[in-house]
């Protein structure tokens, strides 16, 4: 396997490869200044301390991409508020940027924030995008997160991971007695709060299109069901008012429908519901298990994971459950796939003798490549860009963690998080 | 973790063996007296020859010995209907989270549909499944008194 796989990475694949070194000439150098203020006095100053703050978080959101490379950040690089439309790119050119990144930070008299943030080709000196963001006083992360979007989607053409937020469920404690927790964090780790008690076992959280809500199942009641929390006003409801044993809930692209398997006898099937609630329309009536739905981010199909023909694999159908076909033909058994948001993969856990790995598969079922190397990943969400998965693994040790990785054939990087983290769903770009 | 489940698994089995020979369990120093649930769920371990069956690989089909053990325990639940059970299913802990869940239900129900099919009311027999979420048994069910 792997070594069909090297000949694909050295020619498809040259240029992103070698974006992952620091410093490489794939990667795009990227400067990044501190952010200046237009506004005078003392108030000035401390603009000029938040501008810091979110030219610094700018630089570590970009340093976490494998595309751009930003310059680290130097205090002395001030430059005046008009030099904010019209920089010196000759400067950033010698030290060696092709892209530049300018901002400010404004105080309002109600107290809040006005950011502005522009993008440069600093070779064409071009302004490539610019966008101002209002925020209350305290958040500044959020628009250093927004800025960085700015400058990612302007150079790459993808849409940036930076506002969006992970959830996953948190464990703590050991055995039956295990606490599992559902957590929501920022993209980055920040801002991270339970938004589950505790008392009953939960699964697999998926936050709506927005992450205003999340979709999870609850063991509480002893059977599991799929659960709606409204992450404003702490409404937490049944799905559907069933007996049945539902899981792997799902919404739709523009989050007014769930998909979710649901045990009719020995059989799992898939169906879709309002997300509002209402009677769920069944897609699929093949004996066996059908689970694990993921619509295609322009509504139209579905991929889910079937043992209807012996043994589990991929199938792809159109949201109506006609045209049901099989894509998976790599050996071994398949399951657990999410849909990209750019459309082009599907991204599976691929289970065979020795373990569990991630991979990419093109929808039509041809592509597929595996990213990890196990034994024990599972779960794989995609992040807002369609570049980068983040998975699940569980160690030799029997811990369980978080496992970010890269469409590039990097390694998979660990996530730092509180506890023990298992299934964790990354939402798309938050507004 | 480990000396933990095989403690307990001592106890279960040491219980049944006791009320499987009465003789010893007379002869031997004082039982700790079970009572109501406890009581109800060591009969029903003792008289059905175990409150677990098991299952092959990605298989929900009831072996000889699983037969075995549910026939007993149909009859055992035909004799007490005031007594209701839950059938706990397990999927394979190398499985992927979801189809293990869905493999433990379908285990469950395969084994609440033969209790069924012995004479059991159906309202007597509900099940759930965890999935993998629960390792140490395996591929199987659990039959538990509630």
């Amino acid at each position: 396997m792997k070594r069909l796989l090297l000949p694909f990475l050295l020619t498809g694949l040259a240029g992103a490869a070698q974006a992952q070194q620091p410093g490489t000439p794939a990667a795009t150098v990227i400067a990044v200044p501190p952010l200046t203020s237009p506004t005078g006095g003392s108030r000035g100053n401390e603009m000029l301390a938040v501008g810091w703050q979110v030219t610094e978080q700018i630089e570590t959101d970009l340093r976490q991409t494998s595309e751009l490379m930003p310059l680290k950040p130097k205090r002395d690089d001030y430059y005046s508020y008009p030099e904010v439309t019209a920089p010196t790119f000759s400067k950033w050119r010698s030290a060696g940027a092709k892209a530049l990144v300018t901002g400010f930070v404004q105080s309002r008299s109600d107290g809040r924030l006005t950011v502005g943030c522009y993008v440069y080709d600093a070779e064409k000196g071009r302004e490539l995008a610019r966008k101002g963001f209002v925020i209350g006083p305290n958040d500044w992360r959020r628009a250093a997160h927004k800025c960085s979007g700015l400058a990612y989607t302007a150079i790459t053409g993808a849409p940036g991971m930076f506002d969006t937020s992970i959830a996953y469920v948190a464990e703590s404690g050991v055995g039956d007695g295990r606490m599992r927790r559902i957590a929501i964090m920022d993209s980055d780790g920040y801002n991270h709060r339970y938004v589950t008690g505790g008392e009953a076992l939960v699964l697999t959280p998926r936050l709506s299109p927005k992450a205003t809500q999340i979709a999870y199942v609850s063991f509480a009641g002893g059977k599991p069901g799929v659960r709606i929390l409204d992450l404003d006003s702490k409404q937490d409801r049944a799905l559907v008012p069933s007996d049945a044993i539902s899981f792997a809930p799902r919404y739709s692209p523009d989050g007014s429908r769930i998909i979710f398997s649901m045990m009719q006898g020995q059989n799992s099937d898939i169906y879709v519901v309002s997300a509002g609630g209402g009677a769920p329309q069944r897609l699929t009536t093949s004996p066996g298990v059908d689970t694990d739905p993921s619509f295609s981010p322009d509504g139209s199909r579905i991929v889910f994971e079937s043992d209807r023909g012996g043994s589990q694999q991929l199938y792809v159908m159109n949201a109506d459950g006609s045209a049901q076909r099989r894509i998976s033909f790599g050996g071994g058994w398949y399951g657990a796939p999410q849909w990209s948001p750019d459309g082009n993969l599907i991204a599976f856990t691929r289970r065979g003798q020795d373990g569990r790995r991630i991979g990419i598969v093109k929808p039509d079922g041809t592509g597929e490549r595996v990213l990890t190397n196990g034994p024990g990943d599972e779960g794989a969400t995609w992040a807002a860009s369609s570049r980068e998965l983040l998975f699940q693994r569980v160690g030799s040790g029997g811990r369980s963690g978080l496992y970010r990785v890269t469409l590039d054939g990097s390694d998979a990087r660990a996530m730092t998080i509180p506890q023990d983290g298992s299934d964790p769903d990354w939402s798309g770009v938050i507004d | 973790m480990r000396h933990f489940l095989l403690f307990s698994s001592l106890v279960v089995a040491g219980a049944s063996a006791h009320a499987q020979l009465p003789f010893l369990t007379k002869r031997g120093p004082a039982q700790p007296v079970l009572q109501g649930i406890d009581a109800q769920r060591a009969e029903f371990a003792a008289q059905s020859g175990g409150t677990t069956v098991y299952f092959g690989v990605e298989s929900s089909g009831l072996s000889a010995p699983a037969r075995t053990v549910l026939t007993a325990q149909a009859a055992w639940l035909r004799r007490h209907p005031e007594v209701v059970v839950r059938v706990e299913g397990y999927g394979d802990a190398g499985d992927t989270r979801d189809h293990a869940l869905a493999v433990g239900a379908r285990r469950a129900e395969e084994a609440r549909s033969y209790l069924i099919l012995l004479g059991v009311p159906a309202p007597q027999v509900s099940i759930t499944s965890w999935g993998k979420e629960r390792p140490g048994l395996g591929r199987a069910v659990t039959i538990l008194v509630r």
